[in-house]
């Protein structure tokens, strides 16, 4: 349609209202935080401890609640952010997607800006999820840096997912098809990633799916700035994030269109 | 800049995946500051033209310019200044009035300095200030529309669609959303394009109507025109005494008599226009010495207009049903 030029202050503006919008929806109702809050809690303090003391995952020498933390952590935004194409889904069924589409927001800003609305509300969960494990007795590497840079790693990660979810959208146009494939996707990229055991510990094919498991460098990210502080990988990691997340949203902005028709 | 705000030509659009046109070949011009209604039955191509017009979808052929911007080309310019009101729902329900406002405002790149004035006039233009505050899952259908249309009109925009703007509300929550579009487009000069179900709304509200079916437009012009495309009025007269043959051709002679049947004391009279022809034919009754006892007239309503030109008859339950049952999943 229109041909693409790209305007910083609009897309700014556009992200901007788009998050404030997610900040409100959360502000009003919590009760979707705290009971996704359950189920990670449960890894935490039923599964991780239940294996690590059987202490039959070498972890590397740290306790094995605050091995996984990272990875319960990571699972949790993710599945904010998967089932946010549900919302998609939704808005579609109603015409606010029709009535942005008049609005003078180009269209991928408004996936874009939904994605990260998306990766907000990951990330607020995450935050939950923080203190809980804290609280279950993880002991994180104090530094604020650190920190924050894990934020910035989930909040992207899971903005990359949200969009993932919303091209998915365009093919599950229905909220029964969608909510079945989130599970679909969530659980085998869990198990397949480095969050309940060291990759070194997997069968030789599994490894090879868990380095194109884009979960894999999130938690590896995570884990070395929270519980480590071994920030080797780190650089790989981050660019692995972002690669995955761009491609998500390229996908997302282009199939878009998809999505209205 | 061109006097239409519309100006539609040869339009078509066949969705992807299906053989049928959506749109086969419309021409349609709207003039500025006019208030506009279209018509059809289910799937005539309401919608989808509305959705062309606003920029959501790309017509498969021809050209259609709103504001005198191409649809297609002009897009992103021509989205700074339209409104538009879905017909199912196009604000959050689980976040306030106030925050829905605040939102599309910032959509729309409205400066943080003028903001605040512009929603405030809005609340108060669309009677919300009270309420907004409130989760817009509190509030009734006709408030919702209401929000929905404040949201529209927040940027002031020169042309406003409206698809079924009042579908599914009681009269009282119809009339007072129709207070405030007609409000509104007397103080800012837009135009307003709507579609609905509801014939009396395009008869009482509209400047011009079109009338679409299967794609094309079928029928164009002012209520009264289209009603009396559809045939003459007829005026009935009890009279006191069967008439004579001297008063009948006394009346057939009157100028707007065209055709004329006694049956009893009772006389039919068709003519083009009752109002005008009225006079002179109790004229011509009273100089006769014929005492009048009752008068009726029947005139063609815009109902009888749709059913001619729309092939079907008219039957807004239907349509009405569909979209209430969308709007109340969306609410809960």
């Amino acid at each position: 349609m229109d041909a693409i030029d790209f305007d910083l202050s609009e897309f700014l503006r556009v992200c901007y209202a788009m998050l404030e919008l997610e900040y409100f929806r959360v502000s009003h109702d919590r009760t979707e935080l705290y009971i996704r809050a359950v189920q990670p809690a449960l890894w935490l303090v039923l599964f991780g401890f239940i294996i690590g003391s059987l202490r039959a995952i070498p972890t590397g020498g740290i306790p094995y609640t605050a091995f996984i933390a990272p990875g319960v952590l990571i699972q949790s935004a993710t599945t904010v952010a998967i089932f946010y194409g549900l919302m998609i889904v939704w808005e579609r069924e109603s015409g606010i997607l029709k009535r942005l589409l008049s609005t003078p927001a180009p269209r991928y800003v408004i996936v874009i800006g939904r994605a990260l609305a998306a990766g907000m509300r990951a990330l607020i969960q995450s935050l939950v999820i923080f203190l809980i494990a804290a609280i279950v007795g993880v002991k994180f590497v104090i530094n604020p840096i650190n920190f924050l840079i894990s934020l910035v790693i989930v909040l992207i990660f899971s903005a990359g997912f949200a969009a993932f979810s919303m091209s998915l959208a365009t093919v599950f146009k229905t909220r029964e098809k969608f909510v079945g494939i989130g599970q679909l996707i969530i659980f085998p990229l869990f198990f397949s990633s480095n969050a309940l055991y060291p990759l070194t510990t997997m069968p030789a094919f599994l490894q090879m799916f868990a380095y194109i498991n884009p979960m894999t460098y999130a938690i590896d990210a995570l884990r070395g700035l929270l519980i480590t502080n071994n920030l080797t990988g780190l650089s790989t990691d981050i660019f692995a994030v972002i690669l995955f997340t761009s491609i998500m949203f390229y996908i997302a902005a282009v199939r878009f269109k998809k999505i209205v028709e | 800049m061109t006097e239409y705000a519309i100006d539609v030509a040869n339009l078509e659009k066949i969705y992807s995946g299906r053989s049928k046109k959506a749109l086969d070949g419309v021409n349609l011009k709207v003039e500025r500051n006019k208030i506009f209604a279209i018509l059809g039955p289910n799937g005539a191509g309401k919608t989808t033209l509305m959705r062309i017009l606003t920029t959501q979808i790309t017509p498969s052929k021809g050209t259609a310019r709103v504001l005198d911007f191409n649809v297609f080309s002009d897009g992103h310019k021509l989205r700074k200044e339209i409104g538009y009101v879905p017909q199912e729902m196009s604000v959050w329900t689980d976040i306030s009035a106030y925050e829905n406002l605040l939102i599309y405002s910032q959509i729309y790149g409205i400066a943080k300095a003028e903001r605040e004035a512009l929603i405030k006039e809005s609340l108060i233009r669309m009677e919300l200030t009270e309420y907004k505050d409130n989760l817009v899952n509190t509030f009734s259908g006709g408030m919702i529309r209401r929000l929905e249309i404040a949201c529209a009109l927040i940027v002031k925009p020169q042309i406003i669609f409206l698809d079924e703007p009042t579908i599914g509300l009681d009269p009282e929550a119809r009339k007072k959303v129709w207070e405030k579009i007609v409000s509104f487009t007397k103080e800012s000069g837009a135009t307003v394009f709507f579609s609905t179900h509801y014939m009396d709304e395009a008869d009482e509200y509209a400047n011009e109507i079109a009338i679409i079916n299967a794609g094309k437009i079928v029928s164009q012009g002012d209520s009264n025109h289209l009603k009396q495309s559809v045939g003459n009025q007829e005026i009935i007269l009890g009279l006191s005494v069967p008439l004579d043959d001297k008063s009948k051709q006394q009346l057939r002679k009157l100028e707007q008599v065209i055709d004329l049947k006694t049956n009893g004391v009772e006389v039919e009279v068709w003519v083009k226009d009752a109002s005008v022809a009225l006079s002179s034919i109790m004229n011509s009754l009273f100089s006769s010495k014929v005492k009048i006892e009752s008068v009726k007239i029947n005139k063609p309503t815009l109902e009888d207009a749709f059913e001619k030109y729309a092939g079907v008859s008219y039957d807004s339950t239907e349509g009405i049903k569909e979209v209430n049952a969308v709007r109340r999943r969306i609410i809960g």
